[in-house]
C-alpha cells in the first residue's frame, strides 16, 4: 500500500491512516443534522470552534488591515500584513485541511491580486508611488501569483459567482445593511458555494461603508458562516460526489474552454478529494472516467490522458479500503483493461516520459511541438500493484471452483501485460525498472512446466498442422527466458532480495524441467542454505518451494540419497504444509492471533502454484525406504543404531500398531507394505506395492516423464532388495551363486556383480567373490545374534566394572586401587579380543533359522 | 483332564524333618497355579495368588490355594481385601483349610526380585509369621521340570524393612548384601498314595515323544532373553553407582569444604584472641553444610540380588544344555 503511494500520490498521509478502515461512515443529510441539534452536541462543536475561532479571528484581523492598507495604497504594509496573513493561514492548516479553505480568505486572494494588477496597469499610477512602494508592488505581485496557482480553482468558482451575482449584490447593498437573511433565502437556489460568498462578499463591503464601527460585527458574522460550514462539512465532501456525478455533464460550467489547465485544475479537484473520510470512491472513479472522456473530446493530447489514466488505476486500486479485502471482479476488469489502454498509449506514442521522479510542477501535459509529454507516475508501480492485486484474488477464490478456473484465465491477461510492459521499459526503464519486471516475469514462468519443450525434446512432432503453427508463433522456451532473465538480474541488481528470488526460481525451474545438476550447482553456488534464515517469510517459503522441487527432480533422476536429503527438513518437522505456504496448520491455532493469521495467510502461495504434498510425502517416503530399509538390515543388531528418516519409522510403528492388517488403501499403508515386502528381500512383491494402479493415479501420474520414473524405480527396488536379501540372509548362506540371485531378482549379472562387489569394498558384507564358479563365498566372521548380546552384555559390564571402580577409588584414594593401573588396561585389551571376534568360532550344530 | 480336585488330604505324613520350616504342598495347589497361569498369565505378565494351610510343627503345611482376580484399573472400587476375606469364609463354609499362609507369584524368565514383591512379603511376614512367597516359573517348567521356589525374607532384612531406613550406612551396619536378602525354603510335595498310584500309572502309558521335551537342543532363544533382561538390569546398575558415585564425591568435596571452614574460624577466633576481641559465635555448621541426599540403596541391593538370580538360571541352563550338547555328539558319533 505505501509503496505505491509513496508514488503516486500527494495526500499519502491521509490515505494511509484511513487504508485500513474499512467503510468510511457516511454523516447523514444536512437537514437531519440540523433539525437534530441538540445540547450536548452543540456543546462538542463549540469546543472545536473556540480554537477554529483563535485562527479564524487572526486572520481575518489581518485581512482587514490589508483592506485597510490596499485603500490607502500602502505597498509597503500590504506586503508587510501579506507575508503575516500567509504564515497565520499556515499555522491553521489543520483547521483547515479540516474544514475547507475559508472563503473569505479566497475572497481576499482574489480582491488582493485584481488591485495589484489594476495597479500595475496604472502606469501613471505607478510613476507616482515612492521607491519603496514600487519595490513592494511588484515582489508582492509576483508572491500573490505565485501563491494563487494553489487556490486556482477556488479563485475561479468565487470570480464565476461574483461575476454572476454582481448586479443583485450591487442592489443588496444598496439596499442597506439589512441584506443579511432574507437575500440568502431568496438566493438560496444558487447553490451552496454561490451563498456563501455571496454572503462573505456582502460583509466586508458593509464593513468598509461602516469601517470603523462594525468590526466586532463582522466577526461574528464569519463566525456564524463558519457555523454554518462546519454542519455541513461532515456531508458536503460525499455530498459533492453524489452532486458532482448527478450533475456529470456539467463537469464544467458552459462555455469554458476546456483546455489542459482546466482539465488538470479539475483531475486535481477531484483527487483532493481522495482518502478523506465519505469520499464516495466508485464516484471518483466515475468522475475520473468521464474526466478521461471528456479530454478525449477535446484532443487535449495523450499527456493528459495518460496522467487521468495512472490516477483512474490508482483510484481503483484505492477502492478497496483493507488490505487484506480483494478486488471484485468487475473492478479487477476494468483495472486491466485501463493498464492496457494505458500501454497502448505509451507504446504508440514514444515522445511520453513518465516517471516518480518527475516532480509535480515540472510535468509537461499540454500538447506543445516539439517537446515530449513528461508525466508523474510509476507505470511499473501499477503493474506491481496488480499482480499482487491478482495474486489476492486467488489467494481468495475457492480452489475447487469454477470461479477459480475463471479467474485463473486471466493470467494470461495479467502475463500479456506484463511482457508489454517489460519491451516497454528495456526500451526505456533504468536498470533497477528492468530488474523488477523481470523478476516479475519469472515470478509467472519459474513454476510453471513447459510442456513443449517437453515434447520437442523427446522428438514428437505436434499433431497437427495448426497445433504445429501456434507452437512455432509461440516464441522461445521458458528455459531460455529465464536463462537470459536471470542472468540479466545476476549481473545487474543490486537489491539482494530481487537476485536471491530470481536464484531460487532459476533452481525451481531446472529442478522442474528435471536438469538436476544445473539446479544442484546453482543451489551450492549461491550458499542460500547458510542464510536463507535471515530472509523475509515469502522468500523462505520460495527456498521451501525451490528445495522441494529440488528433492523431487533428485528423485526423478534416481538419486535417492539426494532427494532423501533435499526433502528431509521440510518432511521431519511436519509442518510440510506450512513451510510451503500451502494451508495453516489447525494446531497453531490458539497460538497465534487473529492478526496473524491474517499475516500468513496473505503470505499463501495460490493454489495453482501448489506442490502435491502427498507426491512429495511419498518420494520422501519412497527414498527413505530405499535407504533405511538396507540399512536396517545390515546394523540389525548394532546397539548404536541411528535412524536414516525418524519419520519413516514413525510410519512403520503406526503400521505395526495396526490389530487387523487390511491391504493397503493410502499411500504411506502402500509404502509401509512395501517396507515389509523388502525388508524380506521380496523384491516383486514390493514392487507391486510402490506400483500400481491406485499409487499410478495417486502419485506417479504426476510426473511428466512417468514412465521414466517408473523404470527408475523398479530398478532401484530391484537392487536395494538385494542388498537387503544379502543382509539379512548371508548368515544362512555359505555360498550363493550370482547366477542364482541375478534370476531372482531379475538384474543382470554384471549389475549383480557391481552392486555385491561394492559391499564386499565397503565392508558391509563379508564375503569373497570365486570369480570361476561366480559365486559369493561367505566369511562367516559376523557374529550371530546371541553372539552379538554377548558382546553388548560385556561391554556393560566393562562399564560396570569401571564405574565401581571409581566408587572405590574415592574409598581408598587414588593410589590405592583395588585394581592397579596395568590391571585395568590389561581388562581393556581383553575388551579389545572380544571384539575382534576371533573366539566365537564354535558353532552350534542346529542353528536356528 | 486330571481329576484331582477331591483329594482332601493332604501332607498328613511330611517326611523331611531336617529343615526348619518345612513346606506341605499338594499336587492340587501346584497344578491349581499352573492352570491359573495358563489362563490368566500372558508373557511377561504376572498373576498371584493366596496360600492356604497350616503350620504343624517345625512345618508349614500349604494345602490349598486362591488365585487374585485380574482386575483392571477402570474398576476402581474394586476391593481386594473384601474379597480375600470374602473368599476365605467361603472356604470355611465348606471346612476347608482357610488360615492365610503366604501368596504365590509367576515369573518371567526369572525375574521377581523387585521391590514390589519385598513391600508385600515384608507386610506378609510382618503380620503372619510363617508367611512364604511361592514363585512359579511357567517357562522353566514348560521345558520340562517343574520349578517352583519357595522364599522368606530373612531376619535381617525384616528388620532393616521395619526400620525403613535404606542409607547406605544403615545397610552396611546391618551387614547385608544380596547373598542374605532372602532364604530359599526346601518344598516337598506330598501326595495321597492313590495319586501316587495314578501317576505311575499315567507315566507309563504316556508316549515317549511327550517325556522328551527334556532334550530339545535350541538354546539361543532363552539365553538371548536372559541375556536381554540381565542387560536392562546391568544398565540399571551402572546407572545406580553412577548416582552412588556422585553422591559419594560431593559427600567428601563437602566434608572437605567443612574442615576448611572450621581450620578459617579457628584461626580467625586464635587471632582474635591475639588481638583481645571476642571469639566469634559458634554457627550451626550443618545449617551451612547441609549434607546431600543420599540415595536409597535398596534398589541396587534389589538389581544385585536380580542379577544374580538371572546368573543363575544362566548356568543352570548352560551347563544343562551343554550336557544335552555333548550327549547329542555321542550320539551322532555312535549312529555314524
Amino acid at each position: 500500500m505505501s509503496r505505491f503511494f509513496a508514488t503516486g500520490s500527494d495526500s499519502e498521509s491521509e490515505e494511509s491512516s484511513s487504508a485500513d478502515e474499512i467503510t468510511p461512515k457516511t454523516s447523514g443529510p444536512n437537514f437531519r443534522q440540523s433539525l437534530l441539534l441538540s445540547d450536548d452536541e452543540e456543546d462538542t462543536k463549540r469546543v472545536v470552534r473556540s480554537a477554529k475561532d483563535k485562527r479564524f479571528e487572526e486572520l481575518t484581523n489581518l485581512i482587514k488591515t490589508i483592506r485597510n492598507a490596499m485603500k490607502i495604497r500602502d505597498m509597503a504594509k500590504c506586503l508587510e500584513e501579506f507575508d503575516q496573513l500567509c504564515r497565520a493561514f499556515l499555522k491553521s492548516k489543520t483547521i483547515v485541511d479540516k474544514e475547507g479553505v475559508p472563503p473569505f480568505y479566497i475572497r481576499l486572494l482574489a480582491d488582493l491580486e485584481d488591485y495589484l494588477n489594476q495597479l500595475w496597469e496604472d502606469k501613471e499610477g505607478k510613476k507616482k508611488m515612492n521607491k519603496n512602494n514600487a519595490k513592494s508592488l511588484s515582489s508582492l505581485r509576483q508572491k500573490i501569483r505565485k501563491y494563487n496557482r494553489d487556490y486556482e480553482t477556488e479563485i475561479a468558482a468565487y470570480k464565476e459567482v461574483q461575476e454572476l451575482l454582481l448586479l443583485p449584490l450591487l442592489h443588496a447593498l444598496l439596499d442597506g445593511s439589512s441584506s443579511g437573511s432574507s437575500d440568502d433565502e431568496e438566493e438560496g437556489g444558487e447553490g451552496m458555494t454561490a451563498k456563501n460568498f455571496l454572503k462573505k462578499e456582502a460583509v466586508p463591503e458593509a464593513n468598509n461603508t461602516h469601517a470603523h464601527d462594525e468590526a466586532s460585527s463582522s466577526d461574528d458574522e464569519d463566525d456564524e458562516d463558519w457555523g454554518e460550514d462546519s454542519e455541513d462539512s461532515g456531508s458536503s465532501s460525499s455530498e459533492d460526489g453524489e452532486g458532482k456525478s448527478s450533475s456529470l455533464p456539467k463537469m464544467f460550467a458552459k462555455g469554458t474552454e476546456i483546455n489542459t489547465t482546466v482539465v488538470v485544475k479539475k483531475l486535481n479537484e477531484i483527487l483532493q478529494a481522495r482518502g478523506k473520510k465519505g469520499t464516495d470512491r466508485a464516484a471518483q472513479i466515475e468522475l475520473l472516467h468521464l474526466l478521461a472522456g471528456i479530454s478525449g473530446e477535446h484532443n487535449l493530447g495523450q499527456g493528459i490522458l495518460v496522467k487521468i489514466k495512472f490516477n483512474i488505476i490508482a483510484s481503483l486500486y484505492d477502492y478497496n479500503p483493507n488490505l487484506a479485502a480483494f478486488m471484485k471482479a468487475d473492478m479487477w476488469k476494468k483495472c486491466l483493461e485501463c493498464i492496457d489502454e494505458l500501454l497502448d498509449i505509451l507504446f504508440e506514442n514514444s515522445n511520453i516520459f513518465i516517471g516518480e521522479n518527475i516532480a509535480e510542477d515540472s510535468e509537461n501535459l499540454a500538447i506543445i511541438e516539439s517537446q515530449p509529454f513528461r508525466v508523474r507516475g510509476c507505470i511499473l508501480t501499477l503493474v506491481e500493484r496488480m499482480d499482487e492485486e491478482f495474486t489476492k484474488i486467488m489467494q481468495n477464490t475457492d480452489p475447487h471452483s469454477q470461479e477459480y478456473v475463471d479467474n485463473l484465465k486471466d493470467e494470461g491477461h495479467v502475463c500479456g501485460i506484463i511482457d508489454r510492459l517489460l519491451s516497454y521499459l528495456e526500451t526505456k526503464g533504468s536498470t533497477e525498472e528492468v530488474c523488477r519486471i523481470y523478476l516479475r516475469r519469472i515470478m509467472h514462468t519459474y513454476y510453471k512446466f513447459d510442456y513443449k519443450a517437453h515434447r520437442r525434446s523427446l522428438g514428437l512432432v505436434a499433431e497437427t498442422k495448426s497445433e504445429q503453427d501456434q507452437e512455432e508463433s509461440e516464441g522461445e522456451d521458458s528455459a531460455v527466458i529465464m536463462d537470459r532473465l536471470c542472468k540479466f538480474i545476476y549481473a545487474k541488481d543490486r537489491t539482494d532480495r530481487i537476485r536471491t528470488c530470481a536464484i531460487l526460481c532459476h533452481i525451481y525451474h531446472h529442478a522442474l524441467h528435471s536438469r538436476w545438476y544445473q539446479a544442484r550447482d546453482l543451489m551450492l553456488m549461491s550458499h542460500l542454505q547458510d542464510n536463507i534464515q535471515h530472509a523475509d517469510p515469502p522468500v523462505q517459503i520460495l527456498y521451501n518451494r525451490t528445495m522441494v522441487q529440488l528433492g523431487i527432480c533428485a528423485f526423478r533422476q534416481g538419486m535417492i540419497k539426494d532427494a532423501h536429503n533435499a526433502l528431509l527438513d521440510i518432511q521431519s518437522s511436519g509442518r510440510a504444509k506450512e513451510l510451503l505456504g500451502q494451508g495453516l496448520l489447525m494446531r497453531n491455532m490458539q497460538e497465534r492471533n487473529a492478526e496473524q493469521e491474517k499475516i500468513e495467510k496473505r503470505r499463501q502461495v495460490p493454489f495453482h502454484m501448489h506442490i502435491n504434498l502427498e507426491l512429495l510425502e511419498c518420494v520422501y517416503l519412497v527414498s527413505a525406504m530405499l535407504l533405511e530399509i538396507p540399512y536396517m538390515a545390515a546394523h540389525e543388531f548394532d546397539a548404536r543404531r541411528r535412524m536414516i528418516s525418524k519419520q519413516f519409522h514413525h510410519q512403520l510403528r503406526v503400521g505395526e500398531r495396526q490389530p487387523l492388517l487390511g491391504p493397503p488403501e493410502s499411500m504411506r499403508e502402500h509404502v509401509v507394505a512395501a517396507s515389509k515386502a523388502m525388508k524380506m528381500g521380496d523384491w516383486r512383491t514390493c514392487h507391486s506395492f510402490i506400483i500400481n494402479e491406485k499409487m499410478n493415479s495417486k502419485v506417479w501420474d504426476l510426473f511428466p516423464e512417468t514412465q521414466c520414473v517408473r523404470e527408475m524405480l523398479v530398478r532401484k527396488i530391484q537392487e536395494e532388495s538385494l542388498r537387503t536379501y544379502l543382509f539379512t540372509y548371508s548368515s544362512v548362506y555359505d555360498s550363493i551363486s550370482m547366477g542364482t540371485l541375478s534370476e531372482m531378482f531379475e538384474l543382470e549379472l554384471a549389475m549383480v556383480h557391481s552392486i555385491i562387489s561394492k559391499m564386499i569394498i565397503n565392508e558391509e558384507l563379508m564375503a569373497s567373490l570365486d570369480q570361476p564358479t561366480q559365486t559369493v563365498v561367505m566369511h562367516r566372521t559376523e557374529p550371530t545374534s546371541l553372539q552379538n548380546m554377548a558382546l553388548q552384555l560385556a561391554e556393560k559390564l566393562g562399564g560396570l566394572v569401571e564405574n565401581n571402580e571409581r566408587v572405590f577409588d574415592l574409598k581408598q584414594g587414588v593410589y590405592g586401587g583395588y585394581f592397579n593401573r596395568e590391571n585395568r588396561g590389561g581388562y581393556q585389551q581383553r575388551q579389545g579380543g572380544y571384539r575382534g571376534g576371533g573366539r566365537y568360532r564354535f558353532t552350534l550344530s542346529s542353528r536356528a533359522h | 483332564s486330571f481329576a484331582f480336585t477331591w483329594v482332601q488330604f493332604n501332607g498328613e505324613n511330611c517326611l523331611n524333618k531336617d529343615t526348619k520350616t518345612n513346606l506341605q504342598d499338594g499336587l492340587k495347589v501346584v497344578l491349581k497355579i499352573i492352570k491359573h497361569y495358563q489362563e490368566e498369565g500372558q508373557g511377561s505378565e504376572v498373576v498371584q495368588g493366596v496360600l492356604l494351610g497350616l503350620v504343624v510343627e517345625d512345618r508349614l503345611e500349604i494345602t490349598n490355594c486362591f488365585p487374585f482376580p485380574q482386575h483392571t484399573e477402570d474398576d476402581a472400587d474394586f476391593d481386594e481385601v473384601q474379597y480375600q476375606m470374602e473368599m476365605m469364609r467361603s472356604l470355611r463354609h465348606v471346612n476347608i483349610d482357610h488360615l492365610h499362609v503366604g501368596w504365590y507369584q509367576s515369573t518371567f524368565y526369572g525375574s521377581f526380585v523387585s521391590r514390589a514383591l519385598l513391600d508385600s512379603q515384608f507386610s506378609y511376614q510382618h503380620a503372619i509369621e510363617e508367611s512364604v512367597v511361592l514363585i512359579y516359573d511357567p517357562i522353566k517348567t514348560a521345558q520340562g521340570s517343574l520349578s517352583l521356589k519357595a522364599y522368606r525374607l530373612t531376619p535381617e532384612l525384616m528388620e532393616i524393612c521395619k526400620e525403613k531406613d535404606f542409607t547406605p550406612e544403615a545397610l552396611k551396619k546391618a551387614n547385608i548384601g544380596f547373598e542374605h536378602m532372602f532364604e530359599e525354603v526346601p518344598i516337598v510335595i506330598k501326595n495321597s498314595h492313590l495319586i501316587s498310584v495314578l501317576m505311575w500309572e499315567l507315566e507309563d502309558k504316556s508316549t515317549v515323544a511327550d517325556k522328551h521335551e527334556l532334550l530339545n537342543l535350541s538354546s539361543s532363544n532363552h539365553l538371548e532373553k536372559s541375556l536381554q533382561l540381565l542387560m536392562d538390569r546391568v544398565d540399571d546398575m551402572s546407572q545406580d553407582i553412577v548416582k552412588y558415585n556422585t553422591y559419594s564425591r560431593n559427600l567428601s568435596k563437602q566434608q572437605q569444604q567443612k574442615h576448611q571452614y572450621v581450620q578459617r574460624r579457628q584461626q580467625e577466633n586464635a587471632q582474635r584472641q591475639t588481638r583481645g576481641e571476642a571469639a566469634l559465635a559458634e554457627e550451626d555448621i550443618t545449617k551451612l553444610f547441609k549434607p546431600p541426599q543420599p540415595p536409597p540403596r535398596m534398589d541396587t541391593l534389589l538389581i544385585a540380588g536380580q542379577i544374580n538370580n538371572y546368573c543363575q538360571n544362566v548356568k543352570e541352563f548352560t551347563s544343562q544344555n551343554l550336557g544335552k550338547l555333548f550327549m547329542a555328539e555321542a550320539l551322532q558319533g555312535h549312529n555314524s
